[in-house]
């Protein structure tokens, strides 16, 4: 272990499995000021939460821009810093359970980052006007907005936190701040009972995974000590524990990047606001999963199975998620489908492995990002135009949006792959990787490409070609212009590659073992194999387009059937379900006292049953040696067993008392012949003040009363019998298993015995008391103080009535 | 030796979960108290060493533990104070509910719960008929009422 207040920094290159990092780090000469530098991005980026709800709280209007100017100052951060090298800062946390604030700015980290802040600056910049909008027409006030710009920019700060992250607690820690800030933007609009639904269901979803990714961690920390995922990557070795702790992780991971089965939450995430719904899908919540699937790269690639996982996952949620977008009415909706499915394939580009499916996952990214957050927002904005947010209402906006038109037609292209768009690209370096597996790999690829090319065109087309509506308007320039921004990164992107390529190469050498700088995505004029699986989606895709009718009626089915049978259904019936079992506990434990009572001891019971069982019980069991000089002292405890067992067949309550007290007494004995003299005399004395109370009480309630209940016939005898035997049995065991198992160590209590003449007492029990354990005393004498008071209310009370 | 305590604590468990589970809270109260002589016994049973008293002067002797005797000791004491706590309150309940039967507070406490609830339904009613802004305003048009006086 690393001494905890080093400061290590360095230039974070590709990480070798057979290399500790600590080998290729080197200290500067001011290594404060070059740690403040490499934790720039994330300490802008962590800042501009609270900036923007201070200037929103100075004034409404404030807290956009300045949330916006901060987003951007972090993106700006985040370049600058990545192309002066990077670097890495390593500090301790908590040593003694090995948790170190380990954070680097490599090439993956500052991908994400890059996105984060800076599709979160635009759609910051869209907000700005989009969002009193939205407040207006719900009839809200405009004030409302510091909470959804306080949330989206904790949200931009913990993707930053999580792209840097290299510590598998510290990624746990920013996962869940994704989760919660995503929690608080899907329910924004909270006066509607769907949106809190759909946020509840997005929490569930991503949180109990993300329990998952914090179990994964822990086991490999069991094993190999550490949680740092580089040093990790040089110790993990094929086997089970890989197969379990990685799967669980990737659960986690495929579960936020809305993978199948667990990609139901996505779609009803779309009660968010549309900013939110665009910065969730592009670069945030789900762009979350594929970056941890990234991180743990180094590890998952290790195991065969792990990979296999991610190709059938991948797969799936292509096909699910593409066949869904070809049917959805709701323009959100066949976005959030198409984002499933669009995920699916760099899910699908990492279980493909290699270098092109290494370095196609980020490009994928990259390019998938700016195309679908300009989509997004388009859709905000025709929504805005047109009042209406379904595809079969809508038509002919070309006209009066043309800037809009063009922009989301770029976006449009780019997702669709066609030429001279940064998508083309994706789709290349995606072939490239799929024909290294096999033709097989191949055709699934064009098939997949070819249903993305299909529900492009349909969302385009839908919205802006047919016959004009009446009924649109223009709409804010702040609507339009960071969707023509991000469609002219998508056009740039198509004839200057180079580059995006390099930051998806260097994202892809800090995952990819292997070297990755001869892939280099370009556009060859020649009969490749990539330009014919091209050449063949474009037909296919156009085949779709012309030939809906024929296979519309047939993706319906499969919807539907899904919608009956899916996760979705299993997930709700779940709740449903969980909620009915919690009203009954919670409706049975409120009726009386007892039933209060027996919701607390049953529960308790059943654990140390269950944990009865599950402790090993052969041969811990002894029973001991009893020597001639212990019989008194048997004597005494069959006399206080055969009190204990009287006690439950007494039926007036003066007997009662006396046969509580008698075997009180006889415990005295015992504790006398355990050699404890202090405790026998405490017995005693506290034996007699409990008979005493015990008869003061049975004076102030009347005979008549008491009688009753002496007289009372005993009912469901046979059920307490059990349950009282049952319960003894469960003493016997735990106390069995106790007394034949003692500490082996050297006991305290032999400190204490040495320690007594000091305190210059003679007794050790009494210097225990008052002096070694004197705060125990102390808070024993004030639960007397207190139980005083509360009896002398209780009585004074009961007089005066 | 063991084996015997264990059995000895198990009986007095027992019998004080059987006295738990009776109607009278008198016998409840004995219950209770029985379980914690239970466990008082098993924590000193518990100790690590037994022998003399530890008092000194010791005369080499094995002494037995003394951190389990100042723990019992504890426990001894709120035990009692609990046992005063619990005997009080069955006097405050016989005081106004006249009975120390459980079954009878219960009834008394559900039907306390159904009255209670009743009267929520129909407060929650008689705020959804009013125009609760409109209230607001009148309270504050009587406070204005009411200042100059």
């Amino acid at each position: 272990m690393r001494p905890p207040s080093e400061i290590t920094c360095g230039s974070p290159g590709r990480i070798q499995r057979s290399e500790r990092p600590n080998q290729r780090r080197f200290t500067v000469e001011h290594p404060i000021n070059g740690a403040l530098l490499t934790l720039a991005p994330l300490l802008v980026a962590l800042a501009s939460a609270p900036a923007a709800v201070f200037a929103g709280w100075i004034r409404t209007r404030f807290a956009a821009p300045v949330g916006a100017a901060f987003a951007l100052l972090a993106a700006v951060t985040t370049l600058v810093v990545y192309l002066r090298g990077g670097g890495e800062v390593n500090v301790a946390w908590a040593p003694t359970w090995d948790l170190r604030l380990h954070f680097a700015l490599d090439g993956l980290a500052a991908l994400y980052a890059l996105l984060a802040t800076g599709v979160g600056f635009l759609v910051l910049a869209y907000s700005s006007r989009y969002l009193p909008l939205h407040l207006e027409h719900g009839g809200r006030d405009p004030s409302e907005g510091n909470r959804f710009y306080g949330f989206m920019l904790l949200f931009m700060g913990s993707m930053v936190g999580l792209a840097m992250a290299q510590d598998l607690i510290l990624i746990f820690v920013f996962w869940d701040l994704t989760a919660v800030a995503s929690y608080y933007l899907i329910g924004y609009d909270r006066h509607d009972a769907n949106s809190r639904a759909s946020a509840l269901m997005a929490l569930l979803v991503t949180g109990v995974t993300a329990v998952l990714l914090l179990i994964g961690a822990l086991m490999f920390y069991a094993a190999y000590r550490t949680y740092s995922v580089p040093e990790l990557a040089g110790l993990v070795r094929p086997g089970p524990l890989l197969n379990t702790a990685g799967l669980l992780i990737a659960i986690a991971a495929l579960a936020k990047s809305a993978q199948v089965p667990l990609h139901f939450w996505l779609p009803r995430a779309m009660a968010a606001p549309t900013p939110v719904s665009a910065y969730l899908h592009s670069a945030a919540m789900v762009a979350a999963g594929v970056l941890l699937l990234g991180r743990v790269y180094p590890l998952l690639q290790e195991s065969e199975l792990l990979l296999n996982v991610l190709l059938g996952v991948g797969l799936l949620s292509m096909a699910v998620g593409g066949v869904l977008a070809l049917t959805r009415d709701v323009l959100k909706q066949l976005l959030a489908y198409s984002t499933i499915s669009q995920y699916g394939y760099v899910v699908f580009l990492y279980g493909l492995g290699g270098k092109y499916g290494a370095v196609g996952a980020s490009f994928y990214v990259i390019a998938h990002a700016l195309a679908k957050s300009a989509l997004f927002l388009t859709a905000g904005a025709v929504s805005q135009a047109t009042g209406e947010d379904r595809l079969s209402r809508m038509g002919g906006l070309r006209k009066p949006l043309p800037v809009l038109a063009a922009a989301s037609g770029a976006a449009a292209a780019g997702l669709a792959a066609l030429p001279l768009t940064i998508g083309f690209f994706k789709d290349e370096l995606f072939f490239e990787a799929a024909l290294q597996r096999g033709p097989v790999f191949a055709g699934l690829a064009v098939a997949g490409a070819a249903l993305t090319i299909a529900y492009a065109w349909r969302f385009w087309s839908g919205i802006f070609l047919g016959t004009p509506r009446d009924g649109a308007h223009g709409v804010p320039a702040a609507l339009v212009w960071p969707v023509a921004v991000l469609g002219i990164l998508v056009l740039v992107g198509g004839v200057f590659v180079e580059p995006f390529a390099v930051l998806a190469r260097s994202a892809g050498a800090a995952y990819y073992p292997g070297p990755v700088e001869s892939v280099k995505p370009a556009y060859h004029l020649d009969l490749r194999p990539e330009n014919l699986m091209a050449l063949a989606t474009f037909g296919l895709g156009a085949l779709l387009v012309v030939s809906r009718r024929a296979w519309v009626g047939a993706a319906w089915g499969a919807a539907r059937i899904g919608e009956k049978v899916g996760p979705e259904k299993l997930y709700e019936v779940g709740i449903i379900e969980l909620n009915r079992f919690s009203d009954r506990v919670h409706s049975y434990e409120v009726r009386d006292l007892r039933s209060r009572i027996a919701s607390i001891l049953l529960p308790a019971g059943v654990l140390v049953g269950l944990a009865i069982l599950a402790t090993p019980n052969v041969d811990v069991y002894r029973v001991g040696s009893v020597a001639w000089q212990d019989a008194p002292l048997l004597l005494a405890l069959v006399a206080v067993a055969v009190s204990a067992i009287a006690a439950t067949f007494t039926r007036r309550h003066v007997t009662l008392a006396l046969v509580l007290s008698s075997a009180g007494y006889v415990l005295a004995a015992v504790y006398a012949f355990f050699g404890a003299p202090d405790v026998a005399l405490v017995a005693v004395l506290i034996e007699t003040v409990v008979t005493l109370l015990f008869l003061a009480t049975l004076k102030l309630v009347p005979y008549k009363i008491l009688h009753r209940q002496a007289r009372l016939p005993l009912q469901r005898r046979g059920r307490k019998i059990a349950t009282s035997a049952i319960a003894g049995a469960g003493a016997f065991a735990v106390a069995w298993g106790t007394l034949s198992q003692p500490a082996a160590e050297r006991s305290v209590s032999q400190d204490l015995v040495e320690l007594t003449p000091e305190a210059h007492a003679k007794d050790v029990v009494t210097a225990t008391l008052a002096d070694f354990r004197g705060l125990d005393t102390l808070g024993e004498i004030t639960v007397v103080a207190l139980v005083l008071l509360g009896v002398a209310t209780l009585l004074r009370k009961g007089r005066l009535r | 030796m063991i084996l015997a305590v264990s059995i000895v604590i198990a009986v007095i468990f027992g019998s004080g979960a059987f006295l738990i589970l009776q109607r009278d809270l008198l016998r409840l109260i004995v219950g209770i108290l029985l379980i914690s002589n239970a466990s008082i016994l098993f924590v000193m049973a518990s100790g690590l060493s037994r022998g003399k008293a530890p008092i000194y002067p010791l005369d080499g002797a094995s002494v037995s533990d003394p951190l389990v005797q100042a723990m019992a000791l504890t426990a001894l004491v709120i035990g009692s104070s609990t046992a005063a706590l619990l005997l009080a309150l069955v006097y405050r309940l016989y005081v106004s509910h006249r009975s120390i039967d459980i079954e009878d507070l219960s009834t008394a406490e559900m039907e306390a719960a159904d009255a209670l609830e009743r009267v929520n339904v129909t407060e929650f009613d008689r705020g959804f008929r009013d125009e609760p802004v409109q209230e607001e305003q009148a309270d504050e048009r009587e406070l204005e009422k009411e200042e100059p006086r």
